[in-house]
């Protein structure tokens, strides 16, 4: 940076800590917030500060939500039986996004992963036990990444829930949509031929 | 397939050297640190973009250069083919018949080339490492499932590792791993088992015809045995697993052996017959690939003729297939005779400088 000021480069590195931000764009983005007017920059800390401090998770679903519990655990509409559980917010915010799913959600915080020193311990799951045990739920539908580290986590649901005696699913993996064969993968096809339906 | 012409720029001690060998047989002959393995190093570069002595481009250029520039023009079943390489202070560019390639993947197997070096000698002497990364390299390009299992299954091995490395792991956690483990591996070990018993036939037709004697053998030693018994294995083992901290059994505990009469040859063979066994694994892959590709690739062979003795070395130039293009470097300043007079073409390269001679 071309001017010593530590309040300045303590922006910066605000800036770098947000996913998908280098060095570049963590400048670009600092000296964008101090050349705009003084409301409109106050209004991004405010607009942050805000956020953060009446967005919590969800004591049922651990979803990020302004009301506890949130819109979905709360609507009387939705079907009680069916969990979902998904890795993060953003997966449970794109199967709302479908419209087609009216079960409720769990979500993780994260999959198994060791190398990170992430156990079963770092994620939700005593509260996702405590839900199924209260008796209402007769199935789960675990929807974590097609990754390594998003199986062995839909593994290990499946035994802890397996022994609870509910019914465990996981959602099918295969070609997209209005897609292509061409434009899908060696690893997605095979999975795909592999889990074929009858017609 | 046939190589038409190098050209190169500036890469390592050519500073411009021009190469249009023959049909057949060309051998490229100089002394030693002339330029000989360079040659074979820049076409093995432009047609894999990888060089076999470095991981290294920055090694690339000549001494003080910041870049350097190598095209192969090449025939390839009556089309033909060009690839340029272009490099030029840290990045690399490619080419393929005059269009930019974005991705490096799409360069290989344009120009089939097996190469040979005195290096490969590791795939008989060195340890079993060697010859799993061989067999995961040439299966790799065969079968574009296997590299995606291979990577899943080094993933989650390195995963199950980790757990182990803790105190008093939990069984339920670890077997949530042996499940992804056994999946991929299981596709490993059967893979492998095809690939070897493709390969272990033609590499014994390659042996007996250079040695012309003991026979040469390749067994896949699977560390599991049969593929789908992986899973059971894991669990079995996985009390053992957590006292030593370490997953014990998988594929990645295989092995191949090259037996040379019956002997393993990484203890009981000469360095010449080591060398046999290395090249005839060699002319095996070349025979494999023109069974896939109905096209055998260019052979090029560095300093091959060394430590093998007049008849071997005779009986080498034998056993590779008349319709094969072969480049080979020696030291020594030999003519060919016999049957292969009339198909040979000699080159001399001193100081990078590159000239046929009559």
């Amino acid at each position: 940076m071309f001017f010593n000021s530590p309040a300045v480069e303590r922006l910066v590195e605000a800036f770098r800590r947000l996913p998908g931000v280098g060095k570049r764009s963590a400048e670009r983005l600092a000296l964008h917030v101090l050349g705009s007017p003084e409301d409109e920059a106050l209004g991004l800390s405010e607009a942050i500060r805000e956020a953060r401090t009446r967005i919590r998770l969800c004591s049922e679903c651990c979803n990020l939500t302004e009301e506890d519990p949130c819109g979905v655990c709360s609507d009387g509409r939705r079907d009680r039986s069916v969990v979902c559980v998904v890795e993060r917010p953003s997966g449970a915010m794109a199967i709302e996004k479908g419209g087609s799913y009216r079960g409720l959600y769990h979500v993780l915080h994260g999959v198994l992963n060791p190398l990170e020193g992430i156990g079963p311990s770092e994620l939700r799951l005593e509260r996702l036990m405590k839900r199924l045990d209260a008796g209402s739920i007769h199935e789960v539908i675990v929807a974590t990444n097609a990754t390594a580290e998003g199986e062995a986590t839909a593994l290990y649901l499946a035994k802890l829930i397996g022994a609870r005696g509910l019914s465990v699913t996981r959602i099918a993996h295969g070609v997209p949509m209005g897609g292509g064969l061409e434009f899908a993968d060696d690893a997605t096809l095979s999975h795909a031929l592999q889990g074929r339906t009858r017609l | 397939m046939r190589l038409l012409s190098l050209h190169c720029r500036a890469f390592r001690s050519l500073s411009e050297t021009e190469f249009a060998p023959g049909p057949r047989l060309n051998i490229i002959h100089g002394g030693n640190a002339q330029g000989k393995t360079t040659v074979l190093e820049a076409i093995l570069y432009a047609a894999t973009s990888k060089s076999h002595r470095t991981n290294l481009d920055t090694e690339l250029p000549q001494y003080g250069a910041g870049a350097f520039h190598v095209r192969i023009q090449a025939q390839r079943g009556g089309h033909g083919v060009s690839i340029e390489a272009h490099w030029l202070n840290g990045t690399k560019r490619f080419k393929v018949n005059g269009i930019p390639q974005t991705r490096l993947s799409d360069v290989l197997g344009r120009v089939n080339v097996v190469f040979f070096s005195p290096e490969d000698i590791e795939l008989v002497k060195g340890g079993a490492a060697s010859r799993r990364r061989f067999l995961d390299m040439e299966i790799s390009q065969i079968h574009p499932g296997y590299l995606h299992a291979l990577q899943q299954y080094r993933l989650a091995l390195r995963q199950r590792n980790e757990l182990l490395r803790a105190d008093r792991p939990d069984p339920d956690l670890l077997a949530v791993w042996d499940v992804q483990l056994a999946e991929h591996g299981a596709a490993i070990i059967r893979l492998r088992g095809d690939y070897v018993a493709e390969l272990s036939r033609r590499a014994t037709e390659a042996y007996a015809r250079i040695a012309q004697a003991e026979p040469l053998t390749l067994v896949y030693q699977p560390d599991v045995l049969p593929a789908e018994d992986l899973g059971a294995v894991l669990a079995k083992m996985q009390a053992s697993d957590i006292k030593r901290r370490a997953t014990q059994r998988g594929p990645h505990r295989d092995d191949l052996d090259i037996l040379i009469a019956e002997r393993p040859a990484r203890s009981h063979a000469s360095q010449g017959q080591q060398k046999t066994a290395a090249l005839a694994v060699k002319l095996a892959e070349l025979e494999l690939v023109n069974a896939r590709a109905g096209e055998y690739p260019v052979l090029m062979l560095d300093e091959v003729l060394a430590e093998l003795d007049a008849h071997r070395a005779e009986h080498l130039l034998d056993a590779i297939p008349l319709e094969v293009q072969c480049i080979l470097t020696t030291t020594e300043q030999q003519r060919r005779p016999g049957r292969f007079e009339s198909d040979c073409a000699y080159f001399r390269i001193e100081g990078g400088r590159l000239e046929e001679e009559e």
